[in-house]
């Protein structure tokens, strides 16, 4: 029965053309993702991209859905109506027709505790849940499955499109280390550089600070917090290295046993290091 | 403002979709249902998957040869047939796809094709199916082909490729085959996938030599011909195209060093050197630099 009323619904918003684009949006050559696995900087790249490019109408979360608009919240046709070249943001895995891509990863290990509380604010697991159980279950890529696993996500982007002239692929560590080279970058990949002070200013109008505050003014109206839990803030940390306090030694092995090989290559160090048996299987 | 026949068509398509939605009759493509025990075959287009559907299937029902009529209730292919339907086919299942990376397969027979034999069949497929003139040069078409420009949800060659082999060769449940290697040594190849399908799951698999013997004669380039003329008309990848076309072409591997012009063979080349190398393609303008080489390692 539910199965048959899913279809009915699918078809019904087929019909008036509302089910949400995701993987059956219609790209254009000239279109620009945002794209990562959840919890890893995605929005603050959206701030500082719309910021950049139109510093006089700074980004909000009640504007910044149609600024930069995420793929899962419209339609295609709804997209389709936006000013191109459009900038979209994208959870999705490798998607060959991506052509202008800024993909951004973040270290497992700080994305694990992000998407912990994440999850709790979203009400997918209850208060109090163990983490014992959580990472586990993030290491099998069981929440957001529709993304792959962590290390599926990252390795599908990175083989494709990082030496690709056209796309940017940058790691949330740099980014908060030097927001202003990095984020220069992407006005490069944007063909939006050029302008000084531009970048200065986006990064200063997308500080964790103004976005927390913002957060707390919007999050009852903004698609992606709206219904869920406001006592535990969308805007978090904002910092790399958490997970050091946050997570037990077996619980960072868990997670380094799985995706080791990989961390290592993207210059993430491991705590496990120095016994040579860590890494993919 | 959209115009009234872009008003029309958008109606009907949506209508049409509602139509096979609620009639469980939706085309299955990427939302196709996943089993546990599924393998997929994969291939960028025109890189062997119809003649591998063949072997696998005359290999598997070795006493009811594969014909053009069976093969899509045997190994179907996800963009032809509804998911009910193919949800009610025996397990474990085989079912054919051509799209890149897929985290949620889980076991894959990959087969890649050398790109420069990849684009004359696939030059020659694309006046078969009327997107470009018979006499559009091929000097043309390689650079659109290299940019992935005729079949876009499933990427260029390269993207295509490396996304798999990048996520999981070396891995269990992922065989790469080459095309080549199966035309020079069937025989070897196919008792390494029979293998390979006893190890997912799939029932014991007679890999005999005589038996296989049998299912490459029944899967030979002259056998299929001969089965495409009776059943292109009914035959669901080649109903609507051009008859004086044939669907399975030469069947052969190199075809590229007579018929490939320098300038389309220098620019493959130079766009996926490396990769191709990796692959065990030898290059005709010789070896490329190492940065080349690097395309899908981490560096």
């Amino acid at each position: 029965m539910p199965m048959i009323w899913n279809r009915f619904r699918y078809g019904i918003r087929a019909l008036l053309g509302k089910n949400p684009a995701g993987r059956r949006l219609t790209v254009f050559p000239d279109d620009v993702f945002i794209v990562s696995y959840p919890r890893s900087g995605n929005t603050w790249i959206r701030f500082l991209v719309g910021n950049l490019l139109d510093p006089d109408d700074p980004i909000s979360f009640a504007n910044v859905e149609s600024r930069v608009p995420e793929i899962y919240f419209f339609s295609d046709q709804q997209l389709l109506a936006r000013a191109r070249p459009r900038v979209l943001k994208s959870h999705e895995y490798f998607d060959p027709r991506y052509k202008r891509t800024i993909y951004v990863v973040r270290d497992p290990r700080d994305v694990a505790v992000s998407l912990y509380y994440y999850s709790m604010k979203r009400k997918t697991i209850p208060q109090g849940y163990a983490l014992e159980e959580f990472i586990p279950k993030f290491v099998a890529g069981e929440f957001f499955d529709y993304c792959g696993s962590w290390e599926e996500h990252v390795l599908s982007w990175h083989a494709t499109r990082k030496s690709h002239a056209e796309s940017l692929f940058l790691k949330y560590e740099d980014l908060l280390a030097n927001p202003e080279q990095e984020l220069a970058r992407i006005a490069c990949v944007l063909h939006a550089d050029g302008v000084p002070g531009r970048v200065a200013r986006a990064v200063e109008l997308s500080s964790a600070a103004r976005m927390r505050n913002l957060e707390e003014k919007h999050s009852s109206e903004w698609r992606l917090t709206r219904g869920t839990r406001q006592d535990i803030a969308f805007v978090r940390q904002a910092k790399s290295g958490g997970w050091r306090s946050e997570l037990s030694a077996p619980l960072v092995r868990t997670i380094e046993q799985a995706w080791g090989a990989t961390m290592k290559n993207l210059g993430y160090e491991l705590l496990g290091d120095g016994n040579g048996d860590l890494g993919k299987s | 403002m959209a115009s009234l026949h872009e008003i029309i068509r958008r109606a009907v398509g949506a209508l049409v979709t509602t139509g096979r939605v609620l009639t469980g009759r939706q085309i299955a493509g990427r939302g196709v249902t996943v089993f546990p025990d599924d393998v997929f075959l994969v291939s960028y287009p025109r890189s062997g998957n119809t003649w591998t559907r063949f072997l696998l299937g005359n290999l598997l029902w070795q006493n009811d040869p594969v014909t053009f009529l069976n093969i899509e209730s045997r190994i179907p292919e996800i963009y032809f047939n509804p998911d009910r339907f193919m949800r009610a086919l025996q397990r474990p299942r085989l079912l054919k796809s051509h799209e890149s990376f897929q985290p949620h397969y889980p076991h894959v027979i990959y087969i890649v094709r050398d790109p420069r034999d990849v684009a004359i069949s696939f030059y020659h497929h694309n006046v078969k199916a009327g997107n470009i003139p018979d006499d559009y040069p091929i000097s043309s078409f390689v650079p659109r082909f290299i940019a992935g420009e005729f079949d876009r949800i499933f990427g260029s060659w390269r993207d295509n490729v490396l996304s798999w082999t990048a996520l999981r060769q070396g891995t269990p449940g992922f065989l790469l085959l080459r095309y080549e290697d199966m035309k020079r040594d069937p025989a070897t190849v196919l008792a390494e996938v029979a293998a390979f399908l006893e190890g997912c799951s799939f029932r014991a698999i007679d890999a005999r030599p005589e038996a296989l013997k049998r299912t490459i004669e029944l899967s030979s380039p002259e056998r299929m011909r001969a089965l495409e003329k009776q059943e292109a008309g009914q035959w669901v990848l080649t109903k609507g195209t051009r008859r004086d076309k044939p669907f399975v072409r030469s069947a052969i591997s190199g075809g590229w060093k007579s018929q490939l012009p320098a300038e389309s063979l220098a620019a493959i080349e130079s766009a996926w050197g490396g990769l191709m190398q990796s692959l065990g393609y030898e290059l005709a303008s010789g070896t490329v630099s190492p940065t080349m080489v690097s395309h899908g390692e981490i560096s």
